[in-house]
């Protein structure tokens, strides 16, 4: 507890400094708005700034999903079959190694509709380290464990619901709270290269906009809201991760 | 009757009279892993009667662990052939049911609690019936985990995840017991309280136990019979028989146990220990 007061205390000093700093130098508002100013400005336009955080957020969230979804069944089949996994990984890396930004102007092309489009962009940049963790947690099943199911004669289904998956768990949560900021990256690269989405714009097309119309601290508010998501975002797998693994995982210390 | 050391011709005459009572026997058993120059094991020959406590005795890497993994299906041996008498069995004899193995780390779920973990066998044996619950108390009342069901291993010091591991064993109702130097990891107070509940278990449940030990205190405390072997190649170079010594608990600290242990250790000069 008395971490989280300090961290706190740490974020509320530095806003303050940010405020008096810039009074006190005499800085221009429109090069670095003052905090205060900020937040006038997301009070300003608040109705439409909540509803283009909602696009975003639901990007994210649908790309977040899709990503557990197919990372999860991949790196279950990779697991299955060896031929599969020397097969299709080289492509996985290769999506991976190619920067989002790069494919984001093909995707918009290949793509009609820009819903779609963002998805995909969102859902490529986040998929990666949840594939790849994942495999690793199958893979990382204890030589004695897999013992003890064969003493049984287990089949191959409760070997994997007993021992593999469950012990895979932790790796795939770890690849969860890297994946959830990485999806919102994604669905903000995304819509800044191919634009709004279906008409409804998300912050990121806000931060263009605001952009063109020299709206500086109306830029500040989008920037400041896309981090305030992603710590939201982060804290809730987070809080996630905690409450599956509490009991049994050796990060957590049962005294706590 | 005392401790002696079995001859070839004790051994074939002890067969012809228990004949009836073996349960498990290894005829001239090899072992080569992949790749290796020279045998792990060679031309092992193990008779396991009912109700034996027997023990395997031997250095560190001398093949032990793999005699028991051989015996319950986890290794196949090169050569040589392992035979189950099965008239002492209702189906077949390496059944999981029959033959339960307790491996030399607890090796437990970590994701599962106590009960969890003791019930998993009867999930994979499709054995989780309405007794399940029952069978799977029972146990927990005869290895002194009452009130420690819902705890989860991390929460275990490393006798009471022994008495876990031993329970999941024992839940099946398994007649043979191979046990894999289940209590190397803990200290000598630990040690003595959980031979002692073997003991006890052994007694009340019928069973036959196989014992792998490198500690020759422990092996002569325990056991009916010894087989002592050395390594490189993995070979029997020596069996001792108790007949007719009562372990129980003063048997531990009587001048006879001591003497034991010396014959025993004797016998194992040249062969080294770790």
């Amino acid at each position: 507890m008395n971490n989280r007061f300090q961290s706190i205390f740490i974020i509320i000093f530095v806003f303050v400094l940010w405020e008096v700093l810039t009074h006190a130098l005499n800085i221009k508002w429109y090069l670095l708005p003052p905090p205060s100013m900020i937040l006038g400005s997301i009070f300003q336009n608040f109705s439409s700034l909540m509803e283009s955080m909602l696009v975003t957020l639901k990007v994210t969230l649908i790309a977040l999903s899709m990503s557990v979804l197919i990372s999860v069944s991949l790196a279950i089949l990779f697991y299955l079959s060896k031929i599969l996994e020397r097969s299709m990984m080289p492509i996985t890396v290769v999506l991976q190694v190619t920067p989002i930004i790069a494919i984001a102007p093909l995707i918009s092309i290949w793509v009609d509709s820009s819903e779609m489009a963002t998805l995909i962009c969102a859902f490529l940049v986040a998929f990666f380290p949840l594939l790849t963790n994942t495999i690793t947690g199958l893979k990382s099943t204890e030589k004695n464990h897999l013992d003890l199911m064969r003493l049984y004669r287990a089949n191959k289904l409760e070997l994997m619901r007993f021992v593999v998956l469950p012990n895979a768990l932790p790796y795939f949560l770890s690849g969860l709270k890297i994946s959830t900021g990485l999806a919102l990256i994604g669905a903000i690269v995304g819509e800044f290269v191919i634009g709004p989405i279906s008409g409804h714009s998300g912050l990121a097309y806000r931060i263009i906009e605001s952009g063109y119309q020299l709206e500086i601290p109306k830029m500040f508010s989008s920037v400041f809201l896309i981090s305030i998501m992603g710590i939201v975002l982060y804290n809730v797998v987070r809080l996630l991760s905690y409450y599956i693994l509490k009991n049994w995982h050796s990060s957590y210390s049962h005294t706590d | 009757m005392s401790l002696r050391v079995l001859s070839d011709s004790d051994r074939r005459s002890k067969l012809q009279t228990d004949q009836e009572k073996v349960i498990a026997q290894l005829h001239q058993v090899s072992k080569k892993y992949k790749g290796a120059q020279s045998n792990a094991l060679e031309n092992i020959d193990i008779d396991v009667f009912q109700q034996d406590f027997l023990s395997i005795l031997g250095p560190s890497g001398c093949g032990k662990t793999t005699i028991l993994k051989m015996m319950c299906g986890l290794a196949r041996p090169t050569s040589g052939r392992i035979e189950w008498p099965t008239s002492n069995f209702q189906n077949s004899p390496q059944n999981p049911a029959n033959l339960s193995f307790v491996f030399q780390e607890p090796n437990l779920l970590p994701w599962m609690n106590v009960y969890e973990n003791i019930k998993l066998p009867l999930k994979i044996l499709k054995e989780d019936n309405y007794r399940a619950d029952e069978k799977i108390y029972e146990i927990i009342n005869l290895v002194g985990l009452n009130g420690f069901e819902r705890y989860y291993p991390k929460q275990l010091s490393g006798g009471m995840s022994m008495r876990v591991s031993i329970a999941r064993a024992l839940v099946t109702q398994p007649k043979v017991l191979l046990m894999d130097e289940p209590f190397s990891a803990l200290d000598e107070n630990r040690r003595f309280e959980l031979s002692q509940e073997i003991l006890k278990i052994k007694k009340e449940k019928n069973l036959t136990v196989v014992y792998v030990t490198h500690s020759i205190y422990e092996s002569v405390y325990l056991s009916d019979r010894i087989y002592v072997m050395q390594s490189h190649p993995g070979k029997i170079f020596k069996e001792f028989d108790f007949a007719g010594i009562e372990k129980n608990e003063d048997y531990r600290f009587s001048s006879e146990f001591f003497e034991q242990v010396k014959i025993v250790s004797d016998s194992l000069k040249g062969v080294k220990f770790e």
